[in-house]
């Protein structure tokens, strides 16, 4: 081993205490609702793109993608502190098998959970409030059962349990939200790319709302509902499932015709980029879906997600 | 006089009784959806070992479900053993002996227990309920032993204790007691969850007119008062049925007429009140095989053993009805075909719009010869929409299961309630043809439907519509406010030919008091005469 010298010692402290100090800025930036981008090639990057350049398709690939979108990002270690509790909010709004793209795929989930116990969480749960009979949902999306494999705990939601909290939002002021969710050190949105008939597109910010309790009236005005719980639940790492989507007869699908296998999984901190790239995949253009557009009117991120610190990848 | 009972063949009997007990507890407690996979034909094992239920199901449906043919073990053993299906077995028997010894404390003074004539009421029942299913009416609702016992389990017993367990964890949750870093809940919790997950699956479930389906069960079991064992000895009508069959069984009770003192002491004891005075007289079709006698007799002189079957003994006393009796279960029989049958709605003229039955349920008067209302198919609902209906299907569909969607709806990839039903009053379905099966059809009511009424967006329904095409569509629609401004906003509708009338639309409309959505029987797959859509596969829908 080399003696380290003075200078190489100094370099290095310092380094780690900045390191260290680094962490709490990210931690105020997202008690703030403000845009999380920086310009390109400043900083951290804000998103990343996995997509599977072609050929043969590995049965793993599911998991690849995720893993290499969020490595990119910086890795799981960059939001997850040792010691912390995760809460991983897939959809699992459906009783549906994978194939039909109506929930998240359980590769997708069970690699999120697994890169967070690597980063040194505590405990990771894995809970949506679905809209079919839940246990139904949890098994028969897959998911239930693939992250119980990595050693996340299955957290059914209790109706009576919800609790009503301040919103503060422009439609939303008082309103029910599952205490453990909100409790947790960080929640890790990882939704799938999905039409929808109401919102025409079911993504991250749509993807809060299984956090919530009486939702049925939020349809009648989706776009400010939906803003108001993303904003209060301070989004902080998205994971968007792209390897099929839903194109048609969403949420619920179900035709194995409407599902578009595209092999992509996209990372980021900023929730209404994610949103305007998942529309694109669905064949919408962003500035016109009204989820996507409330959002940045919030100051939650930005719809020109190309200008942001942003890396493509291509697997093969 | 206490009297203890400490023999061996008596302790023998009551465990066996509490396993069988146990047995019933523990099916009805595996008759819960469990995602994936497929409700075992081992649930309805004790409908199965029912001969009433297979005599009524050929008499009145003409039909024989091949599990009901393992009643015909019990129809053997009874051959040759008497009624010690009613003495041995019966979990609902085993209530009522329980119960019995609980109002035998009650009494100070020892309770009469020889036969009497009374007893003869099982057999009419039972004539009048044959003569009926041979008319086509079957009403086994009030009168079959697993039915009653089953179905009270499910509707109000059941959810009474889940109830229990879902509140008491609430409220420790709620309250949170906590000395230190120790939470009172990480005691409570862990139960409660191993409970919600396995046991109670379908939260706060709970059941419409339960207490009323408590109440008939508290009544008969309160009758144990009146005499010890009351359902069993007077009214059951399947103990009837076991009690004809056992005119001559092989094991017969034998009594040391000798050294027989008359003190009556076998008497008392008797399950079945099956000894007449003096006491050496025996009506074996009255006889539950307890064996209370033998032990109880202070001079040693009372034994079983097996005879010939055609043999015929002193102080037997065979089954006699009398002309007058036949007679009566007849006119009874035919009175329960008119109460029952001659309803509009039981001859096919009328079809109650809220009366929506679960997938593949066979057209009404079919559904009633065989539904005996047990609820099985409520207990493995997986949204907890299936209820007990009241008068929705009239008094012959007195509990039978009806969709009640303000509670649940019909789980587009569920199948299990044709699984359940052991008299098929409910088909087994394909999933695949399940899906496609009409149990109804929804209708908006546009005087309440939010982008109708009240011009804005909404579109609940269509969000969960769960056909794989939408079964309700929105079309643009201009609609301008009070203010003059215009906004174009998303209206839905109906597909009739593809809607199945699964309720899910009407669940979670945002009017919770009466939805603007609203699901009737009309277009069920049952009932070809109440589908008012013309079906056309190439029939564009309207909109």
């Amino acid at each position: 081993m080399q003696p380290t010298t003075r200078r190489e010692f100094l370099v290095k402290s310092s380094a780690a205490g900045l390191s260290f100090l680094a962490v709490p800025s990210w931690l105020r930036a997202a008690d703030a609702p403000q845009p999380a981008g920086t310009p390109a090639g400043a900083g951290p990057l804000d998103m990343t793109i996995a997509r599977w350049a072609g050929g043969e398709v590995p049965a793993d690939l599911a998991t690849r993608l995720t893993e290499q979108a969020v490595a990119t990002l910086g890795g799981m270690s960059r939001f997850v502190s040792r010691g912390s509790t995760v809460w991983v909010k897939p959809n699992i709004g459906w009783n549906r098998k994978p194939e039909f793209a109506a929930n998240t795929h359980p590769d997708v989930v069970a690699a999120v959970v697994r890169m967070c116990f690597d980063a040194g969480a505590k405990s990771v749960k894995v809970g949506d409030f679905p809209c079919n009979e839940p246990k139904a949902c949890y098994e028969n999306s897959g998911i239930a059962p693939a992250a119980k494999a990595v050693g996340a705990d299955i957290v059914y939601l209790d109706q009576r349990r919800f609790r009503k909290m301040a919103i503060g939002g422009n439609r939303l002021k008082d309103h029910p939200v599952y205490p453990d969710i909100v409790e947790c050190d960080l929640v890790i949105n990882v939704p799938v790319c999905k039409h929808h008939g109401g919102s025409r597109v079911t993504l991250c910010m749509k993807n809060y709302m299984g956090v919530v309790d009486d939702r049925r009236t939020f349809h009648q005005d989706l776009p400010t509902t939906i803003a108001d719980i993303t904003q209060f639940m301070k989004p902080r790492l998205c994971i968007l499932d792209a390897t099929r989507i839903l194109t048609d007869h969403g949420p619920t699908g179900g035709k194995i015709e409407d599902v578009k296998t595209l092999n992509t999984v996209a990372a980021g901190v900023d929730i209404v980029a994610l949103d305007a790239f998942g529309s694109e995949l669905l064949g919408k253009d962003p500035r016109q879906i009204e989820t996507v557009t409330k959002g940045a009117e919030y100051g939650l991120g930005r719809v020109d997600y190309r200008s942001l610190a942003l890396k493509e990848l291509s697997l093969s | 006089m206490k009297r203890r009972n400490r023999s061996p063949v008596t302790r023998v009997r009551r465990c066996v009784q509490l396993a069988v007990l146990a047995l019933f507890v523990g099916l009805l407690l595996a008759t819960r959806p469990v995602p994936g996979a497929a409700p075992s034909a081992w649930f309805g094992l004790f409908a199965y070992l029912d001969p009433l239920i297979l005599a009524t199901t050929a008499l009145a449906a003409h039909a024989v479900p091949a599990l009901l043919l393992l009643a015909f073990v019990t129809v053997a053993v009874t051959i040759v053993l008497g009624r010690v299906f009613c003495g041995w077995f019966c979990p609902l028997g085993t209530v009522h002996a329980l119960t019995s010894r609980i109002a035998d404390a009650f009494s100070n003074k020892p309770r009469r227990d020889t036969w009497s004539r009374w007893q003869l009421g099982k057999y009419v029942i039972l004539a009048a309920v044959l003569v009926m299913c041979v008319f086509g009416v079957q009403w086994l609702t009030l009168l079959d032993p697993f039915a009653i016992l089953y179905r009270t389990t499910t509707t109000a017993l059941w959810p009474a204790a889940q109830q229990a367990v879902e509140e008491g964890a609430y409220a420790v949750y709620q309250a949170d007691p906590h000395v230190g870093s120790w939470h009172l809940t990480s005691w409570t919790e862990p139960p409660y969850q191993l409970l919600r997950d396995h046991v109670f699956v379908v939260p706060a479930q709970a059941f419409l007119g339960g207490g009323l389906i408590l109440a008939f069960f508290l009544i008969t079991v309160a009758l144990n008062f009146v005499r010890r064992r009351f359902w069993c000895r007077y009214l059951c009508p399947l103990g009837g049925l076991l009690g004809v069959l056992s005119w001559r069984p092989w094991l017969r009770r034998k009594v040391e007429a000798s050294t027989c003192n008359g003190c009556n002491l076998c008497g008392m004891t008797c399950h079945g009140a099956a000894a007449t005075h003096p006491a050496t007289g025996w009506k074996p079709q009255e006889c539950f095989g307890c064996m209370n006698c033998t032990p109880s007799c202070p001079t040693k002189g009372i034994g079983f053993e097996l005879v010939k079957p055609w043999s015929r003994r002193d102080g037997e006393e065979p089954l006699d009805l009398s002309r007058r009796h036949v007679l009566a279960s007849g006119a009874a029989g035919i009175a329960g075909v008119v109460l029952l049958g001659s309803a509009p709605q039981a001859r096919g003229r009328t079809y109650n719009p809220d009366l929506i039955r679960p997938p593949g349920s066979l057209a009404e008067s079919d559904f009633l010869a065989r539904c005996i209302g047990c609820g099985a198919c409520m207990k493995i609902c997986p949204t907890g929409g299936l209820q007990p209906a009241a008068l929705e299907a009239g008094l012959a569909g007195l509990w039978t299961p009806r969709l009640v969607m303000a509670l649940g709806y019909c789980d587009h990839e569920c199948n299990r309630c044709g699984q359940v039903c052991p008299t098929h009053a409910i088909a087994a379905l394909p999933l695949a043809e399940k899906k496609q099966t009409r149990i109804g059809l929804a209708a908006f009511d546009f005087n309440r439907c939010i982008p109708y009424a009240y011009g804005r967006n909404c579109m609940v329904c269509e969000e969960h519509c769960p056909v794989p095409d939408k079964a309700i569509y929105f079309r643009p629609a201009e609609v301008t406010d009070r203010n003059g401004n215009t906004q174009t906003i998303q209206q839905p509708r109906v597909d009739a030919a593809r809607c199945t009338g699964c309720g899910i639309c009407q669940n979670v409309c945002p009017f919770k008091d009466r939805p603007a959505i609203r699901v009737t029987s009309a277009n069920e797959s049952r009932h070809p005469e109440n589908q008012p859509i013309l079906a056309s596969p190439d029939y564009g829908a309207y909109g």
